[in-house]
C-alpha cells in the first residue's frame, strides 16, 4: 500500500522532529534549574575549589550551546555520551540494565492487563446492565480512583505481608543478574501497573461495544441469522476495539515512561527512578538520554495504533487510496 | 550526611546498649561502673521511648558468636554519583567505604578514642609533632603489608588538591613535607601549627589507609582495604556485595557475606524487613517505629548519639548581630514540645551547646526551658515592639523533620510576639553559595564531633561552614589557648569556659542531639549501639552482627 508507506515515512519524519524539538527544551530546562552537576553532587561538602575542580573533571566550563550540540552531534552517531554523577560510566552501560528492568515491567503489565481487560470489557457490553456489568463498573471506577502508590501498598499487604506470601514485597533485583532469571521480582509491580491501565481500557471498551452493538451492520448480522460469537467476533469486536487501540496505546506509553512511584515503592530499578536521580544530579546527558527514549516511544506507539487502526478498519483503508 | 566523628576520651559507659537490651555482654558488665551512674539519667528516656521486646538471651560471654550466614541490610540514601572510595569527597559512599576501610585511630561505640591500626600514638610537648606507630603483621585485603609507607601514601593522597578529598580540611596544618617514615612502622606527622587534637584528624573515618599507588577504583575493582569487609560488586544507588575479611585484625567478622541494599523510600525500605528480604534495616523512621514493635520476630536498636539538627543566626547583621535578640529566640523554644512534633520523641534535649560527649562539656549549667515573657523583656531592650518579622529558611536537606521543626519554632515565636515566616528551600539547592551560610536565620545539621574540632567547621572566617558568622575576642583567646594544651584536664577546662560563651551568647539554638533506630530479624544478635548515631545505630557494624 504505497499511500500506507507514505503516510508512516511523514510520520516518522515528524517524530524526529519532535525528538529534536524536545531534546532542546530539555536541554534549556535542565540549565535552568538552579545549581548544576558538580554542586548537586557535592552537596554540603561543596567548597568552591572542589566545585571548581569537579566542574573542570566533569567539562562544565563548555558554552551552553557547546554542550549542546557536542552532545547533539553524539547522538546522531549513536553514542549517548558519558554520565556526568557516575564518572567514567557511559549512559549507555547505566542505562541499558535500567532499560531492560522497564521493558521486561511493561511486558509483564501488558500480559496482565490487556487480555484480561478486552475480556472483561467486552462481555460488559455484551451483557450491560447486567450483575456482571454493575460490579465491573464499580470495580474498574474503584481502581481508577486509587493512587497507584496506595494499589501497591494494597497489593503487597494482601499478597506478601499480611495475608498470603505470595510474592517479595520489594523487588530486591540483583544488577549483577538478568531480570529474566528474577522473575519473582516482576509480578507484584507488574500486577499493581496492569491493574492500574485496567479500567480504562474496560471502560472504553464497554462504551465502544454497547455502541456498536446498536449499529446497522450489527443488526444486519444478526437478522441474517448468525450465531450471536460470530457477530461478536467477525463484526462488533473489530470494530469496538478501534478507539481502544488508541487507548491501549497511551496506557503503554504511560508505562513506558517508568512509573516512578511503583518503581519507588517496590525498589525496582527501572528508567522513571533513574531519571529523577539524573535531574537531582543534573546529569544532562543521563536526563537527555531517557526523555529522548521515551518520547520516542511516545512517536513509535502512537504511529504504531494509528497504523492498526487504518488496517482494522475497511472504511479508513479505503479512504486512504 | 557529614557524618565526621569526633570524641576524646570519655567513657560514657555504653548509654544506648543498657537502655536497649537486657542481655547483658561482657564488656557492658567491665564498664558496670561507669554504667551505673549514667542508668539513673536514662531511665524516664528508656521507658519513654518504649524498649523493643528483647528476648533475654542466655549470657553468651561463653560460647563464641556462630560463624556463617549472610547479612542483607536496607539503607537509604547512595546516588549513581557515589564512589568506592575512601578519600572521595562524596559523603554518602561513607556508608559502604568504613566496611573496607579503617583510619589509624577510631571512635568506639561509647566515643572513646581507639587504636585502630595504630599501636600507639603521642604528641610532643608543644603539640607539633605527632608520631604513630602501626600494629604489628598488619596486611591489606589483597595480602601485602600494612607499612609506613602506606601511610605515607595514603596522607599525601588526601593532601592532593586534585583528589579534592573529605579529610583534606582536617589536615589543614599539615603539608605534604611534614609526613616522615621514621622506619617501617612508624610515621610522624610534624604540623605547621600547635594543634593538640590532631588525633582528631587521624581518627576520622575519611583519613583510611591505602595502599601504596591506590587510585579510585573501579567499581569494586581496586577497592583495597584493611576493613572488615572486601566489596565483591558495586552497584551505586542499588546494592553492593561484601565477602568477610578472614584476616580482619579487629572484632569478627562471623558472617560470610554482607549485601547492602539501597532504596529511596522508606516504606518500600519497611517492606523488605517486613517480607524477610532483607535481615537489617539501618535508620528506622520514628513513624514506623510502632510498626516494628508490633511485628513478632523483629526487634528495635536504640542509639542515643550526638548528632544535632541547630537553628542557625547570622551574628553579623540585623537583628541577630544584637546579643539580646539571640538570647530571645534561644528562650522562644519549648524543647520537649519541640521534639516530640518534629521529632516524634526521638531524640534528647540540647542545651545550646554542641558536643556532649566531650569530656570538657559544662554538665553543670542550667538546662535552657521556655520562658517568653523573658524573651519579650529581650526583645523590647532590642528595640522591638511585637514587631520584628524574620523568615527561616528550612530543608530536608539537613533533616527529614527539619521544615516540621522551623513550623513548631514559628508557632512558639508567636508568643514572643515575633512573626516567623517558614521557607522550605528544595534540598537539591539548600547547600548552594548564596543560600546557606547567607541566609540571617536558617537551620543545619552536624553528626557527632568533640568541641575543638566542630568549632573548626563552623566558628572561623576560614571554616568550611561559616554558618553563624560567629565573632567573639574572649572566646577566641580561650579557643587559641585550648588547641595547643597538650595537657587534658586543663584543656576540657578552657573547652568548658568557651561552652559557657556560647552557652551565653552563640549564635546556634540547639534543642536536641539525636537518637538512631535500627529494626532487625531477631535472626540477628550481637548489634552494638553507637553513640555516631547517623544513618545507622550501629555506625555500620556489620563484623559484630552474627546469626543465631
Amino acid at each position: 500500500m504505497p499511500s500506507l508507506l507514505k503516510l508512516i515515512l511523514r510520520r516518522v519524519a515528524l517524530g524526529l522532529l519532535t525528538l529534536l524539538l524536545v531534546s532542546a527544551l530539555v536541554f534549556a530546562a535542565t540549565q535552568a534549574l538552579p545549581g548544576d552537576t558538580a554542586t548537586a553532587i557535592l552537596g554540603k561538602s561543596a567548597t568552591p575549589e572542589r566545585v571548581e575542580v569537579l566542574r573542570d573533571r566533569l567539562g562544565l566550563d563548555q558554552s551552553l550551546t557547546a554542550q549542546y550540540f557536542t552532545w547533539l552531534g553524539g547522538i546522531v552517531r549513536g553514542d549517548p555520551g558519558d554520565s556526568l554523577a557516575a564518572t567514567g560510566q557511559s549512559v549507555g552501560q547505566l542505562l541499558g540494565p535500567r532499560v531492560v528492568n522497564s521493558a521486561a515491567l511493561l511486558v509483564a503489565a501488558a500480559l496482565i492487563s490487556i487480555p484480561l481487560s478486552i475480556l472483561v470489557g467486552s462481555l460488559s457490553g455484551r451483557f450491560r446492565d447486567g450483575l456482571f456489568d454493575s460490579s465491573v463498573s464499580m470495580g474498574s471506577l474503584a481502581l481508577a480512583a486509587l493512587p497507584e502508590f496506595v494499589l501497591g501498598i494494597l497489593l503487597i499487604m494482601l499478597l506478601s505481608v499480611q495475608a498470603l506470601h505470595v510474592f517479595p514485597a520489594v523487588s530486591r533485583v540483583n544488577p549483577q543478574l538478568s531480570i529474566w532469571s528474577q522473575m519473582n521480582n516482576l509480578w507484584l509491580p507488574a500486577l499493581t501497573l496492569g491493574l492500574a491501565c485496567f479500567p480504562y481500557i474496560v471502560r472504553m471498551l464497554r462504551g465502544s461495544m454497547i455502541e456498536v452493538f446498536e449499529s446497522d451492520y450489527v443488526q444486519m448480522a444478526r437478522l441474517k441469522g448468525m450465531r450471536e460469537r460470530i457477530v461478536l467476533q467477525r463484526h462488533a469486536l473489530p470494530n469496538a476495539i478501534i478507539p481502544v487501540i488508541q487507548v491501549i496505546a497511551l496506557n503503554l506509553a504511560w508505562l513506558a515512561g517508568g512509573v516512578v512511584v511503583v518503581e519507588y515503592l517496590f525498589n525496582y530499578p527501572g528508567i522513571g527512578s533513574a531519571l529523577v536521580g539524573a535531574v537531582s544530579n543534573r546529569d544532562v546527558p543521563m536526563i537527555q538520554a531517557i526523555v529522548l527514549l521515551i518520547a520516542a516511544l511516545y512517536v513509535v506507539l502512537n504511529l504504531t495504533a494509528d497504523i492498526l487502526t487504518i488496517l482494522i478498519s475497511p472504511r479508513l483503508r479505503t479512504g486512504l487510496q | 550526611m557529614s557524618d565526621q566523628q569526633g570524641r576524646s576520651s570519655f567513657d560514657l559507659g555504653g548509654l544506648g546498649e543498657i537502655a536497649n537490651s537486657k542481655r547483658v555482654s561482657r564488656r557492658q558488665v567491665l564498664q558496670g561502673a561507669a554504667a551505673v551512674g549514667a542508668l539513673g539519667a536514662l531511665g524516664p528516656f528508656a521507658s519513654a521511648c518504649g524498649g523493643d521486646e528483647a528476648t533475654t538471651s542466655a549470657s553468651p560471654s561463653a560460647a563464641a558468636p556462630k560463624q556463617g550466614g549472610h547479612i542483607r541490610t536496607a539503607v537509604t540514601g547512595g546516588d549513581t554519583a557515589d564512589i568506592l572510595d575512601i578519600h572521595a569527597t562524596y559523603i554518602d559512599s561513607g556508608s559502604k567505604t568504613i566496611l573496607v576501610w579503617d583510619a589509624l585511630l577510631g571512635w568506639d561505640h561509647e566515643a572513646k578514642l581507639q587504636m585502630k591500626l595504630a599501636e600507639s600514638y603521642e604528641a610532643n610537648a608543644d603539640a607539633t609533632a605527632h608520631t604513630v606507630r602501626l600494629k604489628p603483621d598488619l596486611t591489606f585485603h589483597d595480602g601485602s603489608p600494612v607499612t609506613a609507607d602506606a601511610v605515607v601514601y595514603s596522607f599525601q593522597r588526601i593532601l592532593d588538591p586534585k583528589t579534592a578529598a573529605l579529610g583534606a580540611e582536617s589536615l589543614a596544618s599539615l603539608k605534604p613535607s611534614g609526613i616522615k617514615k621514621v622506619d617501617d612502622l612508624t610515621v610522624t606527622f610534624t604540623l605547621e601549627q600547635p594543634d593538640a587534637i590532631f588525633f582528631e584528624a587521624l581518627a576520622y573515618y575519611a583519613n583510611g589507609i591505602v595502599p601504596v599507588g591506590f587510585t579510585t577504583p573501579d567499581g569494586a575493582k581496586g577497592a583495597i582495604g584493611t576493613g572488615p569487609w572486601k566489596p565483591i560488586s558495586y552497584d551505586p544507588g542499588q546494592q553492593t556485595e561484601f565477602e568477610a575479611n578472614r584476616d580482619y585484625w579487629g572484632v569478627g567478622p562471623y558472617a560470610d557475606k554482607v549485601t547492602m541494599i539501597e532504596f529511596i523510600d522508606p516504606t518500600a525500605k519497611l517492606n523488605a524487613l517486613l517480607g524477610g528480604t532483607v535481615d537489617h534495616l539501618a535508620d528506622l523512621d520514628t513513624a514506623q517505629v510502632t510498626v516494628v514493635e508490633s511485628t513478632t520476630g523483629l526487634k528495635l536498636l536504640e542509639a542515643k548519639g550526638g548528632s544535632w539538627d541547630p537553628f542557625t543566626m547570622l551574628c553579623d547583621k540585623k537583628p541577630f548581630d544584637d546579643v539580646r535578640v539571640r538570647q530571645a529566640f534561644r528562650l522562644i523554644v519549648d524543647r520537649p514540645q519541640m521534639i516530640e512534633q518534629a521529632k516524634g520523641g526521638f531524640s534528647w534535649v540540647g542545651n545550646d551547646m554542641w558536643a556532649p560527649y566531650d569530656p570538657g562539656y559544662p554538665q553543670d549549667l542550667p538546662q535552657r526551658v521556655q520562658d517568653l515573657e523573658q524573651a519579650k523583656s529581650l526583645l523590647k531592650q532590642a528595640g522591638y515592639d511585637n514587631d520584628l518579622n524574620i523568615v527561616l529558611y528550612c530543608s530536608t536537606a539537613t533533616g527529614a523533620s527539619d521544615p516540621e521543626a522551623a513550623q513548631v519554632f514559628a508557632e512558639q515565636a508567636k508568643g514572643a510576639g515575633v512573626t516567623v515566616k517558614v521557607n522550605k528551600v528544595d534540598p537539591d539547592v539548600y547547600w548552594d553559595t548564596g543560600n546557606y551560610g547567607s541566609y540571617p536565620f536558617a537551620m543545619s545539621m552536624w553528626g557527632t564531633r568533640n568541641y575543638l574540632a566542630q568549632c573548626r567547621q563552623t566558628q572561623f572566617p576560614t571554616s568550611p561552614y561559616y554558618e553563624t558568622r560567629w565573632k567573639d575576642d574572649e572566646w577566641d583567646k580561650i579557643y587559641q589557648e585550648a588547641v595547643v594544651t597538650v595537657d587534658e584536664a586543663k584543656r576540657n577546662e578552657l573547652i568548658g569556659e568557651c561552652q559557657k560563651i556560647d552557652y551565653e551568647r552563640g549564635g546556634h539554638i540547639i534543642y536536641q542531639f539525636g537518637v538512631v533506630l535500627d529494626a532487625y530479624s531477631d535472626k540477628l544478635a550481637g548489634l552494638p549501639p553507637d553513640t555516631f548515631g547517623s544513618g545507622s545505630a550501629t555506625r555500620q557494624s556489620y563484623n559484630e552482627f552474627y546469626f543465631v
